[in-house]
């Protein structure tokens, strides 16, 4: 037999270490292939510019690289720690470093060229299939699942570069060092670390700072920058926290010493734990408080956006009708609107005398006159107004108003036989009228006055439409119809009374709650997407790594156990304190994952009022986690499983 | 007072009669009474682990019986015998068997623990046996920062944490360095001559085992012959060493 037979036989004798890897490696291509397939898809790069979506996909992109760099160095020290004692084996036997080395580049290129292969056929499959899935759900029916050289290169070249550099760092200490003595050494590594209850309890402080900071700060100027500040410190608090935390509870619990000795197996195997896993514990925790965090933000932005849409459309469908098109006469309109199913409940039509005052500095100030009955039919008020009295209404919601509350006693209009002055009873605020039409100044006068201003005045006369279904969101069509009707192109443009200044198409749009609902989920549609696709591979991810690291220690808890064992502890003994430490291993995390992002989700709401005044953030907040909670316990017992049949076998 | 009897103890491992199976033991009968400190000795693969395992109701024999303090243990279930174990028996392992992510001190208690014993009388009896065994000032360290023979020691002191009946140890002085090992065996001698421990050694070191009282070899999985210690510690030796040589076979500790 060759030596090179023998390392062939061992490799085949121990094939689910090479597996284990491969895997990793594998799910890492295939994180990124499907990505790429998102951030390189060619109808989302034009959302991306128009809607300025870059940080919705580039915040991602760098976590994943992040979380990426972290996986595969943890997936390839795994590899290596259990290949060392073989390697040790080798070196006794005659082989040198240098040929050690050449052993493990000649693995490594193997395991990455399948893991390529494997990635991009996997992440090809599963893209294509979350495609078909969100897409549709979304309503983002006009991107599709599409490939293109860019999204090839992109993960292969990433994969390689993060790979090359965890094979390197092996590589280079095989050659330099001598691997017997890393061996031992391994040992030393392994032992408990610094114990510094202080430090536990400074890392409490950091995240409570780094917590009350954001609360101080978000709202204020320089929030996002701040933003990047809070989430290091926090981060450093918590890295803290997980590793000494439990020591300083430890101190705190010997204090009691019957309480202490009863929980002694429990409790210093958390400390354990949490102390031997801390990094691992920590980007799990960060994964799930990013993901968590950015979904409830998108949806909570998405539902916001979509509220102020419902305020700002008090109609569902609005629109104005210029005198040029006045040759639509209601029986047509009637027509368009009538629908079986969703029949009009409310049709309000207002006729509209609109004139254009030219400012000192050459803009326009756009006056809509109405009369005062019409006035009372749209806002069910009841005010009377005498001769030249008028009413100033401002169509917007207050808290908006700001400066255009200018009081204006004495409102001159110049007609053709001399300026006609009219003075004020009264400035009305309120939001009656879709705003998406850009009518926000109204000056209000009686029914013949109105007349006589349309006989005295340059303006132009138009009706303005108000309608309400019985429900929006059926009335794509129907806006879609008279949005064909009211093209632009068919109608003459009044470019002499309105100047260059002012867009024709003002005017002529219709403002519906169907389109500002679609302009919404356009936009955030697409960012729920991204997140979603984003949740589920770190989703995925944070249970690999979870997984992997119970696993990767097996043979050390069986051994473990088996000293338990025969010292008397009992089978049912041994498996409540594997489930123990299994649940902590995965509770830990997502608990206080949770946490972080339920702070964070406090502090940024403060913006907007606090969360006890936006309980569907609220709710939001606690679906996300509900569902990430839920996911997370049938993982949980899965890997119960496996370790409870893997501990506890023959006995 | 007969502590330990077993009758009879056959051990095959695989299933017997087929190809590839082992008798590790072909029937071997035992008795100890209180007070006694007996080595088993023998060649490399007679079965001394297995014994040693089977008596103290590790592993399960083939067929044969044991019976300690009157209670038959093969016919309890395991927890019955992981629970019989921690009250009734001590160990001592060749790699110690010691908790990595407990103290010396905890680690002595820990069948105490399991016991629900209360703090203070669980404080009280770690001082007093890590003052007889001379570890009281390590109490606090980690396993791995303690020395072979402080880590034996630990190991003897939770043994015998519990007051069993009998302590078991397989090779424990199988790791340690000669001037250790004496240690560890004096201390074994101190506990049976103060404590009136019984002790039940199984050793491939001839000096360990002139420590004790009696000594039984055994090969091929049956007992071969026995001696009982009359004179002192270097004739017992002596004895030792002749009986080694006719059992033959490679007795590579000589
Ligand atoms: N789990 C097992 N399965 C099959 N055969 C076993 C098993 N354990 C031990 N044996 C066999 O039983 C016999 C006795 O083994 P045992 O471990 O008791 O020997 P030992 O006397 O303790 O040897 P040593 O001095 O080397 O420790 C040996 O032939 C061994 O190969
Ligand atoms: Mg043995």
């Amino acid at each position: 037999m060759t030596f090179k037979q023998v390392v062939w036989k061992m490799a085949k004798v121990h094939y689910k270490k090479y597996l284990l890897y491969l895997l990793c490696n594998s799910f890492v291509v295939m994180f990124f292939f499907m990505f790429s397939t998102l951030y390189f898809n060619e109808q989302i790069e034009q959302v991306k510019k128009l809607e300025s979506l870059d940080y919705v996909l580039n915040i991602p992109a760098i976590a994943l690289i992040i979380f990426s760099m972290f996986f595969i160095t943890y997936a390839h020290g795994i590899f290596i720690k259990r290949r060392k004692s073989e390697f040790g084996l080798f070196i006794k036997l005659g082989m040198t470093n240098r040929d050690i080395s050449k052993l493990l580049s000649l693995e490594n290129t193997l395991i990455a060229f399948l893991a390529i292969v494997i990635g991009l056929l996997s992440g090809g499959v599963f893209s294509r299939l979350f495609f078909l899935l969100l897409i549709n759900s979304v309503g983002l029916e006009r991107i599709s699942f599409q490939l293109n050289s860019k999204m090839f290169y992109f993960p292969i070249i990433i994969f390689i570069i993060i790979y090359f550099f965890a094979v390197g760092k092996s590589l280079y200490l095989i050659l330099k060092q001598n691997l017997l003595q890393s061996l031992k050494s391994n040992k030393v590594a392994e032992s408990i670390k610094l114990k510094s209850p202080k430090l536990g309890v400074l890392g409490l402080v950091l995240i409570i700072g780094s917590v009350l900071g954001l609360f101080i700060t978000y709202g204020g100027p320089h929030a996002g920058e701040f933003l990047y500040i809070w989430f290091t410190i926090t981060t450093v608090g918590l890295y803290l926290c997980l590793s000494q935390f439990m020591s300083f509870f430890l101190e705190l619990a010997k204090q009691n010493n019957e309480f202490y000795y009863q929980r002694l197996l429990l409790l210093t195997s958390i400390d354990y734990k949490l102390r031997q896993l801390t990094s691992i514990l920590m980007l799990v925790t960060m994964m799930i408080m990013i993901t968590i965090l950015y979904s409830t933000i998108i949806v909570s932005t998405y539902m916001l956006n979509e509220q102020e849409m419902l305020s700002r459309n008090p109609f569902d469908i609005a629109f104005l009708q210029p005198e040029t098109k006045d040759n639509l006469s209601i029986a047509d309109l009637d027509s368009i609107l009538k629908n079986e199913e969703n029949p009009v409940q409310q049709h309000i039509v207002i006729p509209l005398y609109s004139y254009y005052e030219k400012t000192y500095d050459g803009w326009y100030n756009l006056y809509n006159i109405m009369t005062v009955e019409h006035f009372n039919e749209l806002t069910s008020k009841e005010v009377k107004l005498q001769g030249r009295e008028y009413l100033h209404y401002l169509n917007v919601e207050p808290e908006y108003a700001g400066d255009e509350n200018k009081v204006i006693q004495e409102w001159i209009i110049p007609g053709r036989e001399g300026d006609i002055t009219y003075s004020l009873k009264k400035t009305i605020i309120e939001s009656n009228i879709n705003s998406f039409l850009g009518l926000s100044d109204f000056i209000i006068v009686s029914k013949s006055e109105l007349e006589f201003l349309k006989a005295n005045v340059n303006g132009f006369a138009s009706k303005l439409h108000l309608i309400n279904v019985v429900n929006w969101k059926e009335t794509r069509k129907t806006v879609e119809a008279l949005e064909g009707i009211f093209d632009n192109e068919k109608i003459p443009p009044i470019l002499d009374v309105r100047g260059e200044n002012i867009s024709q198409e003002n005017p002529f749009q219709i403002a519906s709650k169907i389109d500002g609902h679609n302009r919404n989920i356009h936009s955030n549609g697409m960012a729920f997407f991204v997140t979603t696709f984003l949740s589920i591979i770190f989703f995925f991810a944070s249970f690999i790594l979870l997984y992997l690291n119970l696993f990767s220690e097996i043979d050390k808890e069986k051994a473990k156990y088996q000293k338990l064992y025969n010292i008397g502890v009992t089978t049912t003994e041994v498996k409540r304190m594997i489930c123990r430490e299994i649940t902590i291993t995965f509770f830990i995390p997502t608990l206080s994952g949770m946490g972080l992002a339920f702070l964070y989700v406090i502090s940024m709401t403060n913006k907007i009022g606090g969360i006890l005044r936006n309980p569907e953030i609220l709710w939001q907040f606690f679906s996300v986690s509900g569902i990430y909670l839920i996911i997370q316990i049938g993982f949980y017992l899965f890997a119960k499983r496996k370790m409870l049949s893997h501990l506890i076998q023959e006995k | 007072m007969v502590i330990l009897d077993a009758r009879n103890i056959v051990k095959i491992y695989g299933e017997s009669l087929e190809e590839g199976s082992t008798t590790a033991l072909g029937g071997i009968s035992l008795s100890m009474k209180k007070g006694e400190f007996v080595a088993i000795m023998g060649p490399s693969g007679s079965g001394k682990t297995t014994i040693l395992n089977i008596l103290s109701g590790i592993d399960k024999p083939t067929s044969g019986e044991v019976v300690i303090e009157g209670k038959a243990i093969s016919e309890m279930s395991t927890d019955e015998l992981a629970l019989f174990r921690r009250q009734q028996l001590g160990f001592v392992f060749q790699e110690f068997n010691l908790l990595d992510s407990l103290t010396v001190k905890e680690n002595i208690m820990l069948p105490m623990i399991l016991e629900k014993k209360g703090a203070a009388e669980m404080e009280e009896k770690v001082q007093s046996l890590s003052k007889f065994f001379g570890i009281d000032t390590i109490l606090n360290k980690y396993p791995y920062n303690v020395s072979g023979g402080q880590g034996q020691r630990t190991a003897v002191s939770r043994a015998l944490v519990n007051e069993p009946s009998i302590i078991f140890a397989d090779e424990p002085t199988g790791n340690l360095d000669s001037k250790t090992s004496e240690v560890i065996m004096e201390c074994f001698e101190k506990i049976v001559q103060e404590l009136e421990a019984t002790i039940l050694l199984v050793t491939h070191d001839v000096f360990a085992a002139s420590y004790c009282q009696k000594v039984v070899f055994i090969k091929d999985g049956v007992i071969h012959s026995y001696i009982v210690k009359k004179g002192n510690k270097k004739e017992f030796l002596n004895q030792i060493i002749d009986n080694l040589a006719v059992l033959g076979g490679s007795c590579h500790d000589i």
